[in-house]
């Protein structure tokens, strides 16, 4: 299959993502060393909150959205071996998003719009920021509906036939990701735009953390099920054998994109604004959507010790020592699931309604954050792009053993740089704070966490640069003799049937969602405009 | 990389995956403690 054109536009959206990536590394490493203290003259809380917004914008929206976008596209035109549809659309998206990162970098980069990622009123940013913001977020509804249409349109031209694996995963993506960002559009354009831009006088936080909220958690599983996508398609295969079940791997992806959006309010627990029956809720929703992630983890772990047994690999755990290890994509999934297994427990004590209030606003939440994001899905992210750069730029990887080191020193540094985050939180460091010099004994017992997570930061910004340099040389050194390489699907063990529709489509789970959604998120939002505001409708206006 | 035999592979392939099962066990296992620790241990005493 000609698929130059998917190719380039595949490329296009990753370079645009990791180059937001390498940026926003430098900026974490600034960030720990100012917060240190150790250097007075990097400090400047005007500086630092710039620097932490941008970083923020740049790793959780625009290293994430491109990515995903880029991957996604390439993933359906291989997977359902066809074009893409609409490319000049496609083109459109990415122009508009990018345009959009732009717009919002302005102010970000001026200090105008240091309202950290999260961007919760009252603190208001310069109208560019939120404006910029929403033209990445329609771009990216541009590459929802792409995938939709796609996955549509297969369905139509194969009826009774089993959607791949990895394009069913990335059409649930599309779903879930339309679903999430319907809230902090809601919140963007009605609230923070009209506020920004002088239109309205006042502005309420509750419904705008709750929009937020609505959108703050399944978000993050936005930015995760592409790395579960390569979990399930590309790991068994890459490690030398099958993928255990391709159901078990769908409901995974059901249960994620179903239970990931009604759960928002574990993060508005110390919040006043919803009641503690709403949260409760949200709270139980929560631990439901864990299952998904031990499905998946027994589900790949079970892939691998396949592959490592019909390697050779005998007994309990033989067969961890056979895999191939020098393989990135194996040794980084090893990595991933290795962090998430402490970011995941990082998470079931966030979502624990008493203990949140233990680590709740505190170096705790980032600390997990990072194990979660910046590890877990990020180091995927490397991994696939180690996987697909030789096939978009058809050339050999520049350097297998480069990309081994780079991954190890990515796990290390992550490590180094969280461990001692989340002792902070346990020991009462708030977030989101630009200085921890006030000569006391409790900052005082700090220092040598911060010291250890300059370490961190420094390994992870060398690993970054290595990588960098990897895909550069990659795409840039010129090809001697002949190269070919193609995208290569993992097989299940047991070939699939015809599988049930609620496992083969999306239509039954978006009706779910709509219920669910209407369930927890319809009074706790209708209830704002019940309540006497004061002299101001809900709105503001 | 040790060569198995067709009857092996087969066995591999139709055998459970127990290493996992040993693996997951292991993990929920660890992740409970950890959290009875968490509340038990640092949570309640802080009162």
């Amino acid at each position: 299959m000609n698929n130059a054109a998917e190719k380039k536009l595949a490329l296009s959206h990753l370079w645009v993502a990791f180059a937001a990536f390498i940026v926003a590394c430098f900026m974490g490493e600034y960030q720990v060393l100012e917060r240190s203290g150790l250097f007075p003259s990097l400090e400047s809380p005007t500086v630092y909150f710039a620097s932490v917004s941008t970083h923020g914008v740049l790793m959780a929206f625009v290293l994430t959205t491109f990515f995903i976008m880029g991957f996604g596209y390439y993933i359906a035109s291989t997977s359902l071996k066809q074009p893409v549809w609409n490319k000049p659309l496609a083109w459109g998206g990415f122009w508009l998003a990018l345009f959009g990162v732009v717009l919002a970098a302005v102010p970000l980069l001026s200090g105008k719009a240091s309202v950290l990622y999260t961007f919760y009123p009252p603190i208001v940013a310069h109208a560019a920021f939120y404006i910029g913001a929403t033209l990445l977020v329609v771009g990216s509804w541009v590459w929802c509906a792409i995938m939709l249409v796609m996955f549509s349109q297969w369905k139509k031209a194969n009826p009774g036939q089993n959607v791949p694996l990895a394009m069913f995963a990335t059409a649930a993506n599309a779903l879930l990701w339309l679903w999430a960002s319907a809230g902090v559009a809601l919140e963007v354009l009605f609230q923070l735009i009209p506020f920004s831009l002088g239109w309205i006088d006042t502005i309420d936080p509750g419904l705008a953390k709750t929009l937020f909220a609505w959108t703050l958690h399944p978000i993050v599983y936005f930015w995760l099920i592409p790395t579960y996508t390569a979990f399930y398609v590309f790991v068994p295969k890459q490690a030398g054998g099958f993928l255990f079940s391709d159901e078990m791997a769908r409901l995974a992806f059901v249960v994620l994109v179903v239970f990931a959006l009604p759960i928002g309010f574990h993060h508005l627990y110390m919040d006043p604004e919803q009641a503690k029956g709403w949260k409760l809720l949200h709270g139980v929703g929560t631990f439901v959507v864990a299952l998904p992630t031990l499905v998946t983890g027994f589900t790949v772990i079970a892939s691998l010790e396949i592959a490592g047994r019909l390697r050779g690999g005998k007994g309990l755990f033989g067969w961890i020592g056979t895999l191939p290890w020098t393989n990135p994509m194996v040794l980084a999934v090893i990595l991933a699931l290795l962090m998430l297994i402490f970011g995941g427990f990082g998470g079931i004590v966030n979502a624990s309604y008493a203990m949140n209030a233990m680590i709740h606003n505190t170096a705790w939440v980032p600390g997990h954050f990072h194990l979660i994001f910046a590890g877990t899905t990020v180091i995927m992210y490397l991994a696939v792009a180690y996987y697909l750069w030789p096939i978009l730029v058809g050339k050999p990887l520049f350097s297998n053993s480069m990309a081994l080191v780079q991954l190890w020193t990515w796990f290390i540094g992550m490590s180094v740089l969280t461990t001692p985050w989340h002792v902070l939180g346990l020991l009462g460091q708030p977030r989101r704070i630009s200085t921890v010099v006030y000569n006391n004994l409790l900052t005082l017992s700090w220092k040598p966490y911060e010291l250890m997570m300059i370490l961190g930061g420094l390994i992870l910004l060398g690993s970054a640069c290595l990588f960098i340099y990897n895909l550069a040389k990659t795409q840039l050194t010129p090809l001697v003799g002949e190269f070919t390489a193609e995208i290569e699907y993992a097989e299940p063990i047991h070939a699939v049937g015809v599988l049930p529709e609620y496992l083969n489509d999306l239509k039954l789970w978006n009706k779910v969602i709509a219920i669910l959604m209407a369930i927890s998120f319809g009074y706790p939002i209708l209830q704002f405009f019940f309540m006497k505001t004061f002299g101001s409708s809900v709105w503001g206006y | 990389m040790e060569q198995i035999t067709e009857e092996e592979r087969k066995s591999i392939l139709e055998s459970s995956p127990v290493g996992t099962f040993a693996l997951m066990a292991t993990v929920v296992g660890g992740m409970v403690f950890a959290w009875l620790f968490l509340y038990y241990g640092v949570f309640l005493p802080r009162g």
